[in-house]
């Protein structure tokens, strides 16, 4: 799960001295937000971003005098970049990346080696796709949801019960339930044949939750509301 | 035609009812899959006793199988695929291609007979022979990819009909309909770049069930743009759903499309009694479902309508969802 594994490696960059309407051809053409601006050594010194530029133009271009469109057209990258953004190491996890993501509220992290060398991007899009790939969902499967007990061992059970029936994971994944003695337990399995399974665990005193009754808003409401996200 | 033909013969039950093709064979009980396995020959069994206790097979003209020649076979699967089947059941492997996908020594030249069969199915509906028809085959299809064994399935038979009937019958628009309770990939993806097969599907939700594809968002590709549709049903839903989505999604989209036939995967494994879905369709509901597509089928596809077994699980159930599936076909 590190970052490593998960960055696009072939990353766009954009010189410093680059005019800021091509840095926004560049990022129209390549469907990207995010432009890191690197040295001629491949460090990095900044990023701009498509809202960057777009901050910087007036709202409709063409309306502006003839000077002032030329002072725009003459603006550079290195004016309006963010320096010195905030970048991670790629030997961090993508749960660092995740949670760093979500606290600075930003769409992407440069990833840098020690000596600040650009080695790729981690962008959201990025976390979606290792998320989709932790869900399993990716390959044909089956949703399960198992209610158990809150207490060492349940979980065992499960998976040798399942691996008993000779069925892969695709996933695992466990939850708060609004009973907080409880838990509860979605596992993705690699079949379509779920019915004796399904049956094993009730017979193992297990309950099998009925999906549409497993809702979010059922668990213990926080006082404090969740911080917005953009 | 037909309601000339119900005028002049009023009161005379036999020439009121369609020349309904029903494809059944034996042999199709000798694709064994194992230990703990929901898709087992005693399905056929039953379908076949539901229809006779019923007292329509005498109203029914039976088909029998007979193997598919394999150029046909080859509208849809890649030929290594296709060796790679016949070696696996040649050398006595109990498994090909993924777990779920337990076999026997017999299951390639089973599933040559189902497609075999239907294909012959094909032929008689399209001289006429036949006004309608259901095939009682195993192993099932619609998960079968052009060059993968996936969920019990191994020849995409509803795909190499549809393709068969655009290469020897001159069709140009086929539409399938696919209301197995789980998503036929196979099927949309072997035509989602198509706009001359239209494949709807209603199943339970892809969040849920097997094999997780089947989104409302996947309207198929390219040219196959918006000749793909899906209706994912929330776990738990029954009747009430299903009517509502074929309602809006399917009649809509069909009469649109005008298809000169109508292939059916059907599915009997969304009824409420089946544990191989969190579904709740009732015995009343499918025999709803089925009525749309044979009335769907008298306004575009001047009847036509090949119904070809997929799923269905519940050996109490599947007696009176055959019987009742093929008197819809018999009074269409």
């Amino acid at each position: 799960m590190f970052v490593s594994r998960s960055m696009t490696r072939n990353v766009i960059t954009v010189d410093p001295e680059a005019g800021i309407l091509d840095a926004q051809e560049l990022l129209a053409k390549n469907n990207i937000r995010h432009l890191p601006i690197i040295n001629q050594d491949r460090q990095l010194i900044g990023i701009v971003t498509d809202r960057d530029i777009r901050s910087a133009l007036p709202y409709r271009f063409y309306d502006v005098p003839q000077n002032e469109r030329d002072k725009i057209a003459a603006l550079k990258v290195k004016d309006i970049m963010s320096k010195e953004p905030l970048s991670i190491s790629p030997t961090y996890t993508i749960q660092d990346a995740l949670l760093m993501i979500q606290n600075s509220k930003v769409g992407a992290l440069p990833v840098v080696d020690d000596n600040r060398r650009l080695k790729g991007i981690i962008s959201v899009r990025d976390l979606l796709r290792a998320f989709i790939n932790v869900l399993g969902i990716g390959e044909p499967g089956t949703l399960l949801c198992i209610l158990v007990e809150e207490k060492v061992g349940q979980l065992k059970r499960i998976v040798d019960a399942v691996t008993e029936e000779n069925i892969s994971f695709g996933s695992v994944l466990v939850a708060r339930y609004w009973d907080t003695n409880k838990r509860a337990v979605f596992t993705y399995l690699l079949t379509q044949n779920v019915a004796h399974v399904k049956k094993k665990l009730q017979d193992m005193g297990l309950t099998l939750l009925d999906p549409m009754e497993w809702y979010l808003d059922q668990l213990p409401k926080d006082d404090t509301p969740p911080s917005s996200s953009e | 035609m037909l309601h000339a033909l119900c005028d002049r013969f009023k009161g005379c039950e036999w020439d009121l009812m369609n020349k309904t093709g029903f494809l059944y064979d034996e042999r199709y009980q000798d694709h064994k899959t194992g230990r703990y396995h929901p898709e087992v020959p005693a399905r056929l069994a039953c379908i076949y006793q539901g229809i006779k206790d019923a007292g329509l097979l005498s109203k029914l003209i039976p088909i029998k199988a007979s193997p598919a020649d394999l150029k046909w076979i080859e509208l849809v699967h890649d030929r290594p695929y296709i060796e790679r089947f016949e070696a696996a059941c040649r050398l006595n492997e109990s498994v090909f291609d993924s777990p779920d996908n337990q076999m026997c020594a017999q299951t390639y030249e089973i599933a040559l007979l189902a497609v075999g069969g239907i294909l012959d199915v094909v032929d008689q509906v399209m001289t006429g022979k036949l006004d309608n028809a259901f095939c009682a085959v195993r192993p099932p299809g619609h998960h079968a990819e052009t060059n993968k064994a996936m969920g019990f399935c191994y020849f995409n038979n509803v795909a190499i009909a549809a393709r068969y009937l655009q290469n020897q019958q001159g069709i140009q628009r086929v539409g399938i309909i696919d209301f197995d309770v789980h998503h036929g990939n196979g099927t949309q993806h072997i035509f989602e770049g198509d706009s001359t097969v239209f494949y709807y599907s209603i199943h339970e939700h892809p969040s849920f069930a097997y094999p997780g594809t089947g989104r409302e968002f996947e309207h198929g590709k390219d040219f196959g743009y918006g000749y793909t549709k899906n209706s994912p049903v929330l776990p738990g839903q029954g009747d009430e759903d299903y009517k509502r989505l074929i309602r809006s999604d399917l009649l809509p989209a069909f009469k649109d499309f005008n298809p000169e036939v109508i292939l059916v995967s059907a599915g009997f494994d969304a009824h409420a009694d089946d544990d191989m879905s969190d579904m709740k369709l009732s015995t009343e509901g499918f025999s709803w479902i089925m009525q749309n597509i044979v009335e769907l089928a008298r306004h575009s596809s001047k009847g036509r309508v090949i119904s070809i077994l997929e799923g269905g699980y519940c050996l109490e159930r599947l007696p009176e969802l055959a019987a009742n599936h093929v008197e819809i076909l018999l009074n269409a």
